[in-house]
Parts: C-alpha cells; sequence; structure tokens
C-alpha cells in the first residue's frame, strides 16, 4: 500500500485576470475596436505566494488565515483542481474533499435517488452505492421522507443528507472546507462524531475552518496563511496566537 | 491520451446519470413526456412540407421525409451547438469539485441530444416507409450509422465550443447567428435540386451538412445506401474537430475551472 503524503514544492498560483475581464465576445470586441465601457484594468491575483511544504502520514493539519488569505486555494491545489502557475504539487494516496457538500443534487428525485446519484458523481459504482445505502438512509435519519422528492425537504434536512451521503466513504487524504457544523443540536452531535471518524480513518487530514475549537481539538499542526503566504508553519498551540497576531486580534 | 480516456470510461456511470436525469427532466415536467419528443418535430414537419410543398410545387407524399429529416438533425444540431457551449458553464458544482475530465460534461450533451434525435427519427422512418415502400431494403441500415456518425463529430465539437463558452459567456448568441447562415446555405429545408437548378452545385457538393444528411436520405429517400463521399466528409469532419479539441484541450482544459 502507498504511503499518503503531500509535498509542495516552491508552489506558486495566480487567477489569471481574463477570468473576470472581456466575459464576452462583444465585450472583446469593443476593446479591440476602441469603443465600448471603459473597465479598470485587472491584473492576474496571485493567490498562493511560493510554498513549500510537506506534509506526512499520521498528520492534522489546520488552515488558518483572514478571509482570501489563500486557504480554499491551497485544498483545491490538493485536491488536484487547480492548475499551479509555477512549482511542483506531489500529493500521493486517495483524496477526498468535502468543500460544499450540499452539491449535485437533483430536486425532482427521491432522496433514496438522490444517495445513487451522490455516489456517482465521487466516482463509485451503482452496486457499491446499493449496497451501502441502508447504512446512509439509517445516518440522514429523515425517515419517510427518503422516498420523497428533494424539493420537499427544508434546507436543514437537504443538509443532513448530504452530509450523510458526503461523509459515508473517507480517503488517505481528507481535505475539509468548513463542514463541520450542519444541521440542527442533535445532528450536529452525530456529524462531529461522523467527521471524528473519517479523520480518525485518513492518513492525512488538511482543514480549513476559522473555528479555533475545532483546530485546536482535531488538529496537531498548524498553517498560517497570509495574503497569500504561508506566514507561520508549527503546533497548533503556536499556530493560534500566530494568527491572531498577524491580524490584529487581541488575545482572549 | 489514453489516461484521459480512461478517466472518461472510469466516471462512465456519473455521465450516463447526467444525461440521463437531462431526459427525465426534459420529459417529466409534461404530462405526454417522452411522446413531446416524437410529436413536436413531426406536428411541425408536417405544418412545413404542407406549405413548402405548395410553395415549390413539389409532392408531399416524397417531400415530407426529406423535410423531416433535415429538421430532426438540424434540431440536434442547434441544441448540441447552442446548449453545448454552456456544457462546462452548467457543470460548473460539479467541475469545482471533483476532477473528472471535462469531456464527460460535454459526452453527456451529445448523449442526452442524441437520444431525443432517435426518438424524433421514429416518425420519420415510418413515414419514409409508407410514403415510399419502394425504398425499403438493407440500405436502411447505412440511415443508422448516422447515430454514431453524429456522435463522433458533435461531442468533439461541443467539447471545443464548451471550452470557448467558459470564457465566452455570449457564444451561444454567436453560434445562433453563425448556423443560421449556414442554415440559409444547406439543403435541409430545401430540396438539392433547387440549389442545383440555380448553378450553386458547390453549396451541396462541397457541403458536409448536405453530406451528413445523406447517412439517412440516400437510404430513406432514394433507397440506396450512402456514398463513400459521404462517409468521408463526416469523417473529414469527426477527425478535424477530434483533433482540435484535443489540441485545444491540452492548452485549456486545467484553467476552465478559473473561467467558471
Amino acid at each position: 500500500m502507498m504511503t499518503s503524503r503531500i509535498r509542495l514544492t516552491k508552489v506558486n498560483l495566480h487567477y489569471p485576470s481574463v477570468a473576470y475581464a472581456h466575459r464576452s465576445l462583444m465585450g472583446l470586441l469593443g476593446q479591440v475596436i476602441g469603443r465600448g465601457p471603459r473597465t479598470p484594468v485587472l491584473k492576474d491575483i496571485h493567490a498562493l505566494k511560493n510554498i513549500s511544504i510537506e506534509i506526512q502520514k499520521g498528520e492534522r493539519v489546520a488552515l488558518l488565515g483572514h478571509n482570501g488569505a489563500g486557504k480554499s486555494t491551497f485544498l483545491k491545489v490538493l485536491a488536484g483542481l487547480y492548475p499551479i502557475s509555477s512549482g511542483q504539487v506531489e500529493v500521493a494516496g486517495s483524496v477526498r474533499c468535502l468543500f460544499d457538500i450540499s452539491l449535485g443534487f437533483e430536486p425532482d428525485a427521491t432522496g433514496r435517488a438522490n444517495i445513487l446519484y451522490r455516489g456517482l458523481l465521487l466516482g463509485l459504482t451503482p452496486r457499491f452505492v446499493r449496497a451501502r445505502e441502508d447504512e446512509i438512509v439509517a445516518f440522514a435519519d429523515l425517515g419517510e421522507f427518503i422516498d420523497y422528492p428533494l424539493s420537499t425537504y427544508s434546507t436543514g434536512m437537504q443538509v443532513r443528507l448530504a452530509f450523510a451521503i458526503s461523509t459515508f466513504i473517507g480517503g488517505d487524504v481528507l481535505l475539509l472546507d468548513e463542514v463541520i457544523g450542519a444541521g440542527d443540536a442533535s445532528f450536529m452531535i452525530k456529524a462531529r462524531a461522523r467527521i471524528g471518524e473519517l479523520i480518525r480513518q485518513s492518513e492525512i487530514l488538511v482543514l480549513a475552518t476559522h473555528d479555533l475549537q475545532t483546530v485546536s481539538s482535531f488538529c496537531d499542526r498548524g498553517l498560517v496563511f497570509h495574503h497569500g503566504e504561508l506566514a507561520f508553519d508549527g503546533p497548533t498551540a503556536q499556530a493560534i496566537p500566530a494568527y491572531h497576531e498577524l491580524n490584529g486580534i487581541p488575545h482572549v | 491520451m489514453r489516461e484521459y480516456f480512461e478517466g472518461i470510461w472510469a466516471a462512465r456511470y456519473f455521465w450516463m446519470h447526467l444525461a440521463l436525469s437531462d431526459l427525465r427532466s426534459r420529459w417529466r415536467r409534461s404530462f405526454f413526456g417522452i411522446l413531446w419528443s416524437i410529436l413536436q418535430p413531426l406536428g411541425t414537419a408536417l405544418l412545413l412540407a404542407a406549405v413548402l410543398a405548395k410553395l415549390f410545387a413539389t409532392n408531399i407524399r416524397s417531400y415530407a421525409p426529406f423535410i423531416i429529416s433535415g429538421m430532426i438533425v438540424w434540431d440536434f444540431v442547434m441544441a448540441v451547438s447552442t446548449g453545448g457551449s454552456l456544457s462546462f458553464v452548467q457543470a460548473d458544482a460539479y467541475i469545482k469539485h471533483y476532477r473528472h475530465p471535462l469531456a464527460i460534461y460535454s459526452l453527456r450533451t451529445a448523449v442526452a441530444n442524441l437520444a431525443v434525435l432517435m426518438l424524433a427519427s421514429l416518425p420519420m422512418f415510418i413515414w419514409a416507409l409508407i410514403a415510399r415502400p419502394d425504398r425499403f431494403g438493407f440500405s436502411w441500415l447505412g440511415a443508422l450509422s448516422i447515430y454514431p456518425m453524429l456522435l463522433l463529430i458533435f461531442w468533439p465539437l461541443i467539447t471545443l465550443l464548451a471550452y470557448a463558452g467558459s470564457r465566452f459567456r455570449d457564444l451561444p448568441n454567436v453560434m445562433m447567428l453563425l448556423l443560421q447562415a449556414v442554415w440559409f446555405v444547406s439543403p435541409v429545408y430545401f430540396e438539392t435540386g433547387m440549389f442545383r437548378r440555380a448553378g450553386l452545385n458547390a453549396l451541396v457538393d462541397y457541403n458536409p451538412v448536405f453530406h451528413l444528411l445523406q447517412l439517412i436520405r440516400a437510404p430513406l429517400l432514394d433507397g440506396r445506401w450512402p456514398s463513400a463521399v459521404d462517409y468521408g466528409f463526416c469523417a473529414g469532419m469527426a477527425i478535424l474537430f477530434t483533433l482540435l479539441a484535443w489540441f485545444v484541450g491540452r492548452k485549456v482544459e486545467k484553467r476552465v475551472i478559473f473561467y467558471l
């Protein structure tokens, strides 16, 4: 079996400005012939600046930083979703990401059907999903609603189902982005337990969150991002004060 | 390249499900459901045939299959070229979370529309059988080759358009305009004879749309197999679009996510 490992060497990532300038052929045409509204010149956004880091099997890493510091971008690079502009990224092991859990639902289909769809999205086979279906249904605990169309669900119920589906399969490398905190109080307890279980099963955890409580209870290593740079890398006990200091937050 | 296709194969359950769910949402909301996909083009074609047959003084019995064949294929072309440009935009939530090859999303558009086309072609076969029973024969098997051929041509084309469409959101409008132009110079509704009589032979002989339509028209209307030239033009398009899609995809596939 392969040992999970993450290694980034001098990674830079730019969001290209063309992604938000001229979004239409008409606009581009206007620009070329020199007509049309003048738009301010937009520059590429340097979202990750020269990041080098190594994460070994068994590590529980928290990403800290202000909004736009680069936490989510970093996670998406690890997930292989964003192409980097320079440097090297190596990720060994099966990656499971939990970013936006209420994605890919079909409102017309029943909860049960949606379990299948979501499983397929994750790259599973229909046979495998059906075998695990009862387990997911039990966890979501929606009663008879599981056979009703999704459009009849309340937001909370949707979140519960989404959570039950997205977390029933883990991975060697688990990437979480602010997903802890779903549903009502009783479900929260279950959800936390489930996340805890996934984390225990995973070989590497990388978690982006603003909830420092979660950070200290799950993670042993903290990376503090500040305007796209890696400002601090060390034990969580020191990372949290470093994060506070960088952002001018008074110590509590 | 090989890895890319392995990824598409690995995700087969997913894109098949997406295509099926497109079809379901298309059919579920109406009483006639699936029937609409058959009746709607049939009704329009009959209406058109009745009017145009009078206008051009041709025989409606043989002209109607001509119109239906042109119409359903053209409907397919329109749907995949305009809707297909937004294949990636429409799938942005998936693309932002899972690293499947992007071509599965254009494949989904192609497959779903192909299924609609297959249904819509049922009345065409029936009408052709009633109007010209003497044309029925083994050559009709040739007519069926249009389905895989359309997939081979339009999957890469939709992929190309979807790359461009994620960058330029008004691409569907541009495509609409372009296709309208192509439609006017192609024998989709207008009989080939009309072009030839006007001395516009080139618009028939070198028109890929004509050759594509010949895949069904030659068997159904004339009772003969599509010619090697017809297949040559179709294969040419398929190869051209595949090469272009591969060339463009190599450069932009990974960057599409920034544009969504």
